[in-house]
């Protein structure tokens, strides 16, 4: 069990013998009432009591039942602070009341109501200057300092009813319930206050616990870190291997090829002219192979769409492709064939329509976007707009960097602004000669 | 957010049940407390309940014993149509007051209730009356100069009105006419002084039948407190928490006394020398002289001896007064009840028909100026007494006017006791008596003081 429902079960305990002591009371009190009344001495009640209460029953019922709305009212649940001042000042208003009913005679119902008060605040500010109240609350009704400002009977004058030795015997009772009420509570506290100790032990210790584990992740991250680093290197060394086992196995057949063919080709020129042309026709045929098989090799080394299709088809099909999977509206315009352009720049240009879409999905949250591209002069321009949210201080993030950086190769250049939505801009050189030439080739 | 608001949901569903009971339950403890009848007024509006006893306040068995309350009653229901009055029947005075706190006790008292003058007090201490100050000024019907101002201040506490007279009787000088007639001394004044009284008594003081002993004497019953009160000392305040023993007039009134108990010369004259015709004073409630009036007992009792009443002698501070003793009503603080009942309590103070039947059912003083000094009432009292020279009746109204009103306090019997026995140990004593008296007053102040810290 621990000291936590060991301080419940206390409180029941203060609980009970509150209602023990409540009803006791009460029922001296209605006993010398109807006491007096069958003796005929109300009279002499009257003048030293100098006043009048209920009928006996009523002092029973509303004490009783007015402690009973008490503890109703400590059963009660809340949230807020505002909430549980207003349930601890309902408490003691009954407490008070009961006192009242009971002459003054009786206060352990406000400490019930601390300690029930303390159970509530475990580590709230407002545990202190509550606590401070009630007990200057408690301190303060008793009859003598109530009497002052209350005109109540006294327990002394009920008790005057009953003869010496049972008035002895009944007083000796109220002093004996407020001694163990106090005795209770002081358990009480002392187990919550273990309580209490109890649970801080059990934080510090969940906080040491909580630093190993932190050390040891970090530990781990380090090493994580360092196995990224070693697997980064084992790729590079893969893709070198790879490399140069492609440029060895196309490369190097040609190349060999070539040599062996030229080096017969010069024996044979002067003996046999004509057996030379023939050669060098095979040589040139093992070049052209080399080269469409270095051809092949780079291809393999391209992204997928390109590798497949055209840029204007890869770019249709991105396009597609998220008009598909979205119900973004995408306005896809192209003025101009894109035929002429190198490897680089096609990816370079594939590459700033999807990061551009994907942006203007991801962070735009953009319900249509426009794609347009067109040529003006010597430079090709392509334009993406978008409805999103765009963003007032446009931060480069990785893909803006990326792309401005890729263009800047190629002496291009990127312009974006965020204002209504996001408008994306680039424009590249495009390099006649080369790129026709490569063109035609790649045809 | 969410988490937060549906937890005071839950919370707010498992508070519901305790809560509702909580308010029942408080809900009950009020009506308990009283603040619902309050509230509503409700109690029985159509029953006023009355607290009366059997016999007479002035212990006086006259016949007439509801007859008063039943005429005032009749007057009430008439001008209340629906409302009933009741009362318990059958309680006689000696009970009374032990019946009332007991019905008080239960919370089962009534709405208007009898209040004996010893009692007053501690019934407004214990708070048992309403406070009818503010009932009087709010009604216009009302009209308080109509009563003797002594009268009405014997229902006053701490200044507020708690309850309004109902009848009165002051306290007067019983004179022997027969031995002042053979001595050949004329019937005092109404205006004489102790020095009258005191000459009188001397001359009177004598043995008649030549046996060697002195058998007729002057007074009888003639104590500190009639000699306080005829030379303006008022011995404690209202509230009983100061005695002034120490006043001017006191050492006085203890001297005076003390030569009047010198001429009996050691004899203890006893009530029965009064009734035998050998004592020239006694005083005397009016209540008691009228009662001796009809009552057949008293003319076998006074027949040997003509006799009359006069005011009390004026001492050299003082004036021709004495105590006013009167049967108040009352008003329960606890009523639901409060118009009707302030309507029976004035049928019963201001009804000069109700007021009236005083000087016929019973033997107090009206209350009324005016019913008091009526022709009619004059008339009855001559026709009761049988003859006009016993009671210069013109007087009545003047000394139940300029009468003191009887302190009653908590503790009241105790500490008079206090002051008995100060007077008859100085009286006694041959010491100082200023000195004495400080001594005295000292004491019997810290015993109210004891007694008001209780």
């Amino acid at each position: 069990m621990t000291q936590r429902q060991m301080s419940d079960y206390v409180l029941i305990i203060m609980k009970n013998l509150n209602l023990l002591a409540v009803l006791f009371l009460a029922g001296v009190m209605a006993a010398s009432i109807h006491g007096h009344i069958q003796a005929g001495t109300s009279m002499d009640f009257m003048m030293t009591a100098r006043g009048f209460t209920w009928a006996g029953w009523k002092i029973i019922v509303m004490a009783a039942g007015l402690y009973v709305a008490c503890l109703l009212v400590m059963s009660m649940q809340s949230d807020s602070a505002a909430g549980l001042i207003i349930k601890i000042s309902v408490e003691i208003i009954l407490g008070f009341l009961v006192s009242y009913v009971l002459g003054f005679g009786y206060m352990g119902v406000i400490l019930l109501i601390l300690a029930d008060t303390m159970k509530y605040f475990p580590k709230s500010k407002l545990k202190f200057p509550v606590a401070v109240v009630i007990s200057f609350i408690y301190l303060f009704i008793n009859y003598e300092f109530m009497s002052v400002y209350f005109d109540v009977i006294p327990l002394s004058v009920y008790l005057d009813y009953f003869q010496s030795d049972a008035r002895a015997l009944m007083a000796g009772l109220q002093n004996a319930l407020t001694s163990l009420n106090t005795f209770v509570f002081l358990v009480y506290m002392i187990f919550l206050l273990w309580a209490q100790l109890d649970e801080k032990e059990r934080i510090l210790s969940l906080n040491r616990q909580l630093n190993e584990a932190n050390s040891e992740l970090q530990k781990a991250n380090l090493q994580l870190e360092k196995y990224a680093e070693e697997k980064e290197q084992m790729v590079a060394t893969r893709e070198r291997n790879r490399l140069a086992r492609e440029i060895h196995d196309t490369l190097g057949h040609a190349l060999t090829g070539i040599i062996t063919g030229t080096e017969a080709s010069i024996a044979l020129m002067d003996v046999a002219p004509d057996m030379a042309k023939e050669q060098l026709k095979v040589i040139a045929e093992v070049a052209r192979q080399g080269i469409t098989d270095v051809r092949r090799s780079v291809k393999a080394l391209r992204p997928d769409a390109l590798e497949k299709y055209d840029l204007e088809k890869a770019i249709y099909n991105i396009v597609e492709d998220m008009r598909n999977v979205s119900n973004i509206d995408i306005d896809y315009q192209c003025h101009t064939s894109l035929n002429g352009f190198n490897n680089d720049e096609e990816e370079i240009i594939y590459r700033i329509v999807q990061e551009s879409i994907t942006n203007a999905v991801r962070h735009g949250h953009a319900t249509a976007i426009s794609i347009d591209i067109s040529r003006r002069y010597g430079t090709l321009i392509v334009r993406i707009a978008d409805n999103g949210v765009g963003c007032a201080d446009v931060k480069k993030g990785f893909g803006l960097h990326h792309m401005e950086e890729r263009l800047n190769l190629l002496q291009g250049s990127l312009h974006y602004s965020g204002d209504r939505g996001f408008t994306i801009e680039a424009r590249i050189p495009i390099r006649w000669g080369e790129s026709e030439e490569e063109g035609e080739r790649n045809d | 957010m969410k988490d937060n608001g549906r937890n005071k949901n839950v919370n707010g569903r498992r508070n519901l049940i305790p809560g509702i009971f909580c308010v029942l339950l408080c809900l009950v403890v009020w009506v308990l407390w009283g603040g619902f009848d309050r509230f509503l007024g409700v109690g029985s509006r159509d029953t006023l309940t009355i607290g009366v006893f059997s016999d007479s306040y002035w212990n006086v068995q006259n016949g007439y014993a509801y007859r008063i309350v039943d005429d005032a009653i009749k007057v009430f229901e008439e001008e209340h149509p629906g409302v009933t009055v009741e009362y318990t029947s059958g309680i006689l005075k000696e009970d009374y007051s032990e019946w009332l706190a007991e019905e008080l006790m239960a919370e089962k008292a009534p709405d208007v209730f009898f209040v004996l003058g010893d009692d007053f007090s501690s019934f407004v201490d214990a708070g048992a009356l309403k406070d009818l100050t503010p009932l009087m000024e709010a009604d216009e019907d009302f009209r308080k100069d109509a009563f003797y101002s002594s009268a009405l201040a014997c229902g006053t506490y701490d200044g507020k009105q708690y309850a309004l007279p109902f009848e009165c009787a002051p306290k007067l000088m019983f004179v022997n006419r027969t031995i002042l007639d053979n001595e050949g001394i004329a019937m005092p004044d109404n205006d004489w002084s102790w020095e009258d009284f005191y000459n009188i008594c001397q001359a009177v003081t004598k043995d008649t039948d030549g046996d060697g002993l002195t058998d007729q004497f002057g007074e009888i019953g003639y104590t500190w407190k009639e000699a306080f009160e005829s030379n303006g000392v008022q011995l404690f305040d209202q509230k009983g928490t100061e005695c002034r023993l120490t006043a001017s007039g006191v050492e006085e009134s203890i001297n005076f006394i003390e030569k009047l108990d010198v001429l009996s010369d050691g004899y203890n004259v006893s009530e029965r020398d009064f009734d035998l015709g050998n004592v020239a004073f006694q005083p005397m409630s009016f209540s008691e002289f009228r009662a001796y009036q009809p009552y057949p007992l008293s003319v076998k009792k006074y027949s040997g001896f003509q006799w009359g009443c006069i005011p009390m002698p004026a001492g050299s501070q003082g004036d021709n007064i004495s105590t006013l003793d009167s049967l108040l009503i009352g008003m329960n603080r606890k009523t639901a009840n409060e118009e009707n009942a302030w309507d029976f309590i004035k049928t019963m103070t201001s009804d000069p028909a109700i007021q009236a039947e005083i000087f016929d059912y019973s033997e107090g003083v009206s209350v009324l100026r005016s019913v008091t000094e009526s022709e009619q009432t004059l008339q009855s009292l001559i026709e009761d007494s049988g003859s006009e020279e016993s009671l210069n009746l013109s007087i009545l109204s003047q000394v139940v006017e300029k009468s003191l009103v009887s302190l009653r306090f908590p503790g009241y019997p105790e500490a008079e006791e206090r002051v008995s026995q100060a007077v008859s140990e100085i009286i006694g004593g041959d010491g100082n008596i200023s000195m004495e008296l400080i001594v005295w007053n000292r004491e019997i102040n810290r015993f109210l003081g004891e007694e008001k810290g209780q």
